[in-house]
């Protein structure tokens, strides 16, 4: 995989991502001819792409994809839900490819079938003009004899003898076959030569489609050239080699007795030819990454641009790139070469439908207003993931390596009785305490990004959901650019993803169900980030039908997920928690979208892996709200040191209620159990020395105990320790090699002096 | 690079000419219009290649060692 590769998957996605968006933005009819002029634009993109790493399926189908899209654009088709499926259906087709081209730098096997069935699906799609089925017959080989070019009659006679010959020897049906490959063919892989010397030839012309131009103005990787041709062979076969170029070819059964009327070639667009080789160029220079290749990929760009602009006659375009080169040699720098081209691009004419229509007004596109500034800013960086997290793991061991010098400072006083050092080494130390933190901040903010990626593929999901389970339901995304780790972003796909199927699943109700509650038909599903503290939150809310406290509680027991007698004691909000358990599930029957039962426990345990909790909060009739309350960041910890037993472990703080400090007469025996009432709750105690197998310490009857209270489990608990001394900031580090398995730990961190500290997992250790 | 120029001698093919020869070849052919292809060596020959060829009608040294293109192109001048 070169670095050129690696560029195109990462840009490709963007772009099926950018396209994905729009089109679903435009099948609701917001901001339409905007947004059908950024998908065509992100397509040909695509395209052009293809072509360069020489994915020439990919070309095809996504070049089958422009004229739909073309169509919809010009209006002869409207954006629909079936021509809106059919584009993304194309995508997703892409999206596979791109998949298979990341992992094995090719593509799968049976790509180029599904290209074609691809394309034929995109082309079946398109309205037929009465010239365009008279090419499609023609292309599919069905034209009548009477059409035969005049061509073919002055090819047969040039070869007659040998075409006679060829006959006479083996007698075989003939074929006039006339090819004009795409001018931007090379670019994506093909040699027409080769498709040609599959065939069985008897004559062959290849000529001009335009005149030459001067040598001096020839642009080499633009093909000009048309091929004529008599074969001899069957249609399948024929029509076999040029099979993924259906659209160039045209294939006549020629009987050599039928020569008769002709037909005029499809007229051409330049402008596309233009637009295509523009566009490489301004690839060709983004992929530019040294010093030393700029100059030459800056010169060739221009010059293949210019030449291509002048092949047009567009001289004062071609000036202004020439002059923009200039200016990007002077300064060693693409930009304005780029911005040159782009520029050009925007002033040419929009592509042409094939064969219809006339050259439209020179109008400029109007200007990009709807989303760049979600677009990365000039001057932002793409760096490989694991360089910023070698940086944060580096500034988060600084931050530790500067708690030694906390110990540092005690031992001065301590060991040596020096006042004056100790106060010297600690202002040092909370210099560098400022310092480390700042840098820790800082590094971590690298890893900041927005919640809003999270959310990008939900409008296509919600759509494609809607319409399979036939609900109307309008998406409303807010606070998108709300910023978290990247790990909780990552983590957070998923548990979202669930809670958007159950609720289009479960809580919306059908069109027909709502308008008898009166209720508007259409739900509205409510996806809300926002930052509380240094905690994200994510809300997703419906105003489908709620949650029935009773149902669930029927269900539970039903399931057995807990007892009638433990269901009594709850109230209707905390029954509708029990949704979270294992193995409930409400749906009635489970369906192909959510609800095998697994959805919502999975939703907790992923969350809470992150440091995270869930909440819902239902009402019947009005609908339900998910919380997810997530850190912002998980790369350090907030632990409480503790000390039983004679050793040292830590508590992360998130599981910390509370600490108390006890008088031994509050305390109840209960059974072999200790206990105490809390304001008005009772609350167990076990010893951590006890839960860890360490010896207890023995302690007078009157001496305080302190206890740290925690409701981690979900339940509160007190555990009794014999100290607790610092609460620290740490980088938590999963138990590795043969500790990995041990249980009740959450991790290690190193102390300031240098002692490894376990840190406990309390729901493991908890009874 | 299957392109080359010999000094004061003609432009030589050899073996595969890929698209990538085009542009070179057509550079040497901007600076030399005079100057003669041989393709005796020229094993096979790409479109982009051959469509600068016949952009800039050069004189060619043949026969061109791709029977395809010696049977199809050289022997029958368009």
């Amino acid at each position: 995989m070169t670095p050129l590769h690696e560029q195109f998957i990462v840009e490709a996605r963007e772009l099926i991502q950018e396209a994905t968006e729009d089109l679903i933005a435009l099948e609701r009819g917001e901001l339409a001819a905007e947004r059908i002029d950024r998908v065509f634009r992100a397509f040909h993109t695509l395209k052009g792409s293809a072509g360069v790493v020489q994915l020439p399926a990919m070309a095809l189908t996504l070049h089958a994809a422009e004229d739909l899209l073309a169509a919809i654009q010009t209006g002869r088709l409207g954006a629909t839900a079936v021509t809106i499926d059919l584009a993304l259906a194309c995508l997703d087709q892409v999206t596979d490819w791109i998949d298979a081209f990341e992992a094995r730098g090719a593509l799968p096997d049976g790509a180029d079938e599904d290209a074609r069935a691809m394309t034929e699906r995109l082309r079946a799609a398109l309205p037929k003009l009465a010239s365009e089925q008279q090419a499609q017959a023609h292309a599919a080989g069905l034209g009548r004899p009477d059409a035969l070019p005049d061509w073919v009659s002055r090819l047969f006679q040039s070869q007659r003898e040998t075409i006679v010959r060829h006959i006479e020897a083996a007698p075989t049906e003939l074929f006039a076959l006339s090819y004009e490959p795409r001018a931007d063919c090379f670019f994506t892989g093909d040699d027409p030569l080769q498709l040609m010397r599959q065939t069985n030839l008897l004559a062959l012309e290849i000529e001009p489609r335009e005149p030459w131009p001067p040598l001096a103005e020839l642009d080499p990787f633009a093909c000009n050239l048309r091929f004529k041709a008599i074969a001899a062979g069957n249609r399948a076969d024929i029509s076999n080699v040029f099979r993924l170029v259906p659209d160039q070819v045209r294939i006549f059964p020629f009987p050599a007795t039928a020569l008769g009327a002709t037909e005029a070639a499809r007229p051409d667009d330049p402008a596309a030819l233009v637009r295509a080789v523009l566009a490489e160029q301004g690839r060709v220079l983004r992929a530019a990454t040294t010093a030393e290749d700029l100059p030459g990929r800056v010169g060739a760009a221009a010059r293949v641009a210019t030449n291509s602009l002048r092949h047009m006659r567009r001289v004062d375009l071609a000036e202004a790139v020439e002059t923009a080169s200039a200016e990007a040699l002077a300064c060693a720098d693409a930009a304005p070469l780029l911005s040159a081209i782009d520029a050009t691009l925007e002033s040419l004419p929009p592509k042409k439908q094939n064969g219809t229509g006339g050259p439209r007004p020179m109008a400029a596109p109007p200007a990009n207003k709807i989303r760049d500034a979600d677009r990365p800013a000039a001057g932002s960086l793409r760096i490989d993931q694991a360089r910023v997290d070698a940086l944060v793991n580096l500034a988060g061991e600084l931050a530790v390596a500067k708690n030694g010098f906390a110990h540092l400072a005690r031992r001065a006083e301590e060991e040596l009785g020096s006042h004056e050092l100790a106060r010297a080494v600690r202002r040092e130390y909370e210099a560098l305490e400022r310092l480390a933190g700042e840098m820790h901040s800082a590094t971590l903010q690298l890893r900041m990004v927005p919640v809003g990626q999270v959310f990008r593929s939900l409008p296509r999901l919600v759509r494609d959901m809607a319409q399979k389970l036939g609900k109307n339901v309008a998406l409303v995304t807010r606070g998108e650019t709300t910023e978290s780790d990247r790990t909780v972003v990552d983590r957070l796909f998923e548990p979202l993803l669930h809670l958007v199927r159950n609720a289009l699943d479960h809580g919306i109700e059908d069109p027909e169900t709502r308008r008898a509650a009166g209720k508007s038909q259409t739900a509205t599903l409510l996806i809300d980030a926002s930052r509380a503290g240094d905690r994200l939150v994510v809300q997703v809310e419906d105003d489908g039908r709620g949650i029935d406290s009773a149902i669930i509680r029927r269900r539970a027991e039903q399931r057995g997920v807990l007892s009638a007698e433990e269901l009594a004691g709850l109230s209707d909000q905390e029954v509708i928690d029990v949704i979270f358990a294992p193995g409930f599930s409400t749906a009635a029957e489970t369906s192909e979208i959510s609800g095998r039962g697994v959805g919502m426990d999975i939703v907790r345990t992923t969350i809470e892996q992150i440091g995270g909790r869930v909440a819902v909060r239902s009402q019947v009739g009005i609908g339900t709200t998910m919380r997810l309350d997530l850190p912002t960041n998980i790369s350090m910890s907030r632990i409480m040191v503790v000390e039983a037993g004679q050793q040292v472990f830590g508590i992360p703080m998130d599981a910390v209620s509370e600490t108390v400090r006890l008088n031994p007469d509050r305390i109840t025996h209960i059974k072999q159990n200790d206990g105490f009432v809390l304001r008005n709750r009772v609350v167990p105690i076990c010893s951590l020395a006890e839960l860890m197998n360490l010896p207890v310490r023995p302690r007078g009857s009157s001496d305080m105990r302190l206890l740290v209270v925690t409701e981690a489990t979900g339940k509160i608990a007190a555990l009794e320790v014999d100290a607790i001394r610092d609460r620290l900031e740490v980088v938590l580090k999963p138990m590795q090699g043969l500790l990995s398995n041990a249980r009740g730990y959450a991790g290690t961190t190193l102390l300031g002096d240098g002692r490894v500290l376990l840190v406990l997992d309390l729901k493991e250790i908890l009874p | 690079m299957s392109v080359r120029r010999e000094r004061n001698g003609p432009i030589i093919l050899d073996g595969t000419c890929t698209v990538e020869d085009a542009e070179p070849l057509l550079q040497m052919l901007q600076q030399r219009p005079a100057a003669e292809i041989d393709w005796t060596r020229c094993k096979h020959l790409h479109t982009a290649v051959l469509q600068v060829i016949i952009a800039a009608r050069p004189a060619l040294v043949g026969p061109c060692a791709d029977p395809w293109v010696q049977q199809w192109v050289a022997a029958k001048p368009s």
